[in-house]
């Protein structure tokens, strides 16, 4: 079974359940103490992602960034093509 | 034109407006007061440009609805925090300081690419749509906004071009459009994801979660799982403990129970046996007073005679007795009986003691 890419939204609406599940009081010890592990990673990963939009605004010229990924690949290139 | 249908047509005109009018010709043959004339009689009028663009935009709009091609963007998923947004604008226009303001609204700061086009030439829609596809190549572009400030439909026209908005609408990425005012609807409106009033609010588009809010959700969100995750061990381990203090409670209940018990018991039994001696001792009195009472039986007769004996003799030497049979007691006075003559003499008054009372007496001799 492969595990779908976790994004900020599915993070933020997973919590959301475990909170609600928890909140209602029905969870068991085990189910409880695995919901909270669970719940701690996705709030250290929605806390990454709200500080990468955090730290400051980037501003990127496309031309600029096409040149530069450009430059990139062609310094890559030889490497790409003998593998 | 009459000025009644010019009226009915609401064209306002002005000095070099261009117009496409129809109408047919008209011939006056002349009088004797005016000369014959040939016109050119027009019976609708409409400004010419605006016109054949509206409606060579509806034809266009009418086309790629059929081909479905307004449904594409709109089924995207658009992310809720994006890390890297692309902006399609002039570079000198208001639409980029008001994207920013939306972003920075948003509390959003994170990468943003430019990609700077005309926005309202002939080249336009080409460079526009260039741009487009270079960012929606960079894979790290989640989303596109798309923003350019009011203007005339012949200036937003642009945005209305065939091929462009077939691109847009098959990108992968999602475009969101901000294109003129409001009251503006350019073809890129339909067929984009989003269609926006205003830049700033296609930027607020763009990150629909606010950074500080989402922020201070999650530092809650971190409180309640610890909540809950300390409650799940605290309120059970008191629990436990509670469970554990019960027998004990229980025990403790039931010996006091017993001590009770074993008290009334032995309260009870002690009136039991008072009460049980008590019956015995009466019962051994009487036996004891008949065991007597049979032991003592001929004695008792022997000298209940002889006291009656006794009795009997005591009372014949009783002196009181003695004296009222004539007999007299000689005393000195004093009470001190005198029981020979020498002893009489010798105390010369006597007393004389009769049954009735009492004499005093003189011995002479």
């Amino acid at each position: 079974m492969s595990t779908p890419e976790r994004t900020y939204e599915s993070a933020v609406e997973r919590l959301e359940e475990i909170i609600r599940r928890l909140d209602s009081g029905d969870a068991g010890l085990r189910e409880t103490l695995d919901l909270v592990k669970e719940g701690r990673t996705l709030v250290e990963f929605c806390a990454a992602e709200l500080d990468a939009v955090g730290r400051g605004l980037e501003e990127l010229r496309l031309d600029e960034l096409v040149a530069r990924l450009e430059a990139g690949a062609q310094a890559g290139g030889p490497t790409s093509g003998a593998a | 034109m009459w000025r009644n249908e010019y009226e009915a047509s609401g064209v306002e005109l002005a000095d070099g407006a261009q117009v496409v009018v129809a109408g047919g010709p008209g011939y006056y043959p002349g009088s004797r007061t005016s000369s014959p004339s040939f016109s050119f009689d027009v019976t609708s009028l409409r400004l010419a440009g605006e016109g054949d663009l509206l409606a060579q935009l509806a034809e266009l709009r009418r086309k790629l609805d059929a081909e479905g091609l307004f449904t594409p963007q709109k089924t995207l998923p658009r992310p809720a925090l994006p890390r890297c947004i692309g902006v399609v604008t002039g570079e000198s226009g208001k639409a980029r300081d008001d994207v920013l303001a939306g972003l920075r609204r948003r509390g959003w700061a994170g990468r943003l690419v430019w990609a700077f086009a005309p926005v309202q030439d002939r080249h336009a829609a080409p460079r526009i749509t260039q741009a487009l596809q270079d960012l929606a190549a960079l894979e790290e572009v989640e989303v596109i906004v798309v923003a350019r400030g009011g203007g005339s439909l012949a200036d937003l026209f642009a945005f209305c071009d065939e091929t462009l908005c077939r691109t847009v609408a098959l990108l992968r990425t999602p475009v969101i459009a901000s294109v003129g005012h409001h009251t503006d609807t350019t073809l890129i409106d339909d067929v984009a994801a989003v269609s926006c009033s205003t830049p700033t609010h296609a930027a607020e588009t763009a990150v629909p979660t606010h950074v500080g809010e989402a922020r201070e959700a999650m530092r809650r969100a971190a409180g309640r799982l610890a909540h809950h995750g300390r409650r799940a061990v605290l309120d059970r381990a008191r629990h436990l403990a509670q469970l554990s203090r019960a027998p004990a409670e229980v025990v403790a209940r039931h010996r006091a129970r017993l001590h009770q018990m074993l008290r009334e018991i032995r309260a009870g039994a002690r009136r039991r046996g008072i009460d049980e001696r008590r019956a015995l001792t009466a019962t051994q009195a009487l036996v004891l007073s008949r065991k007597a009472a049979a032991a003592a039986g001929p004695e008792r007769t022997s000298r209940t005679s002889r006291l009656q004996g006794l009795t009997a003799a005591l009372v014949a030497h009783d002196p009181e007795r003695v004296l009222e049979r004539g007999y007299a007691v000689v005393d000195d006075g004093d009470g001190n009986v005198l029981t020979s003559a020498e002893a009489a003499r010798a105390a010369e008054r006597v007393r004389l003691l009769f049954g009735d009372g009492h004499v005093h007496a003189r011995i002479e001799e």
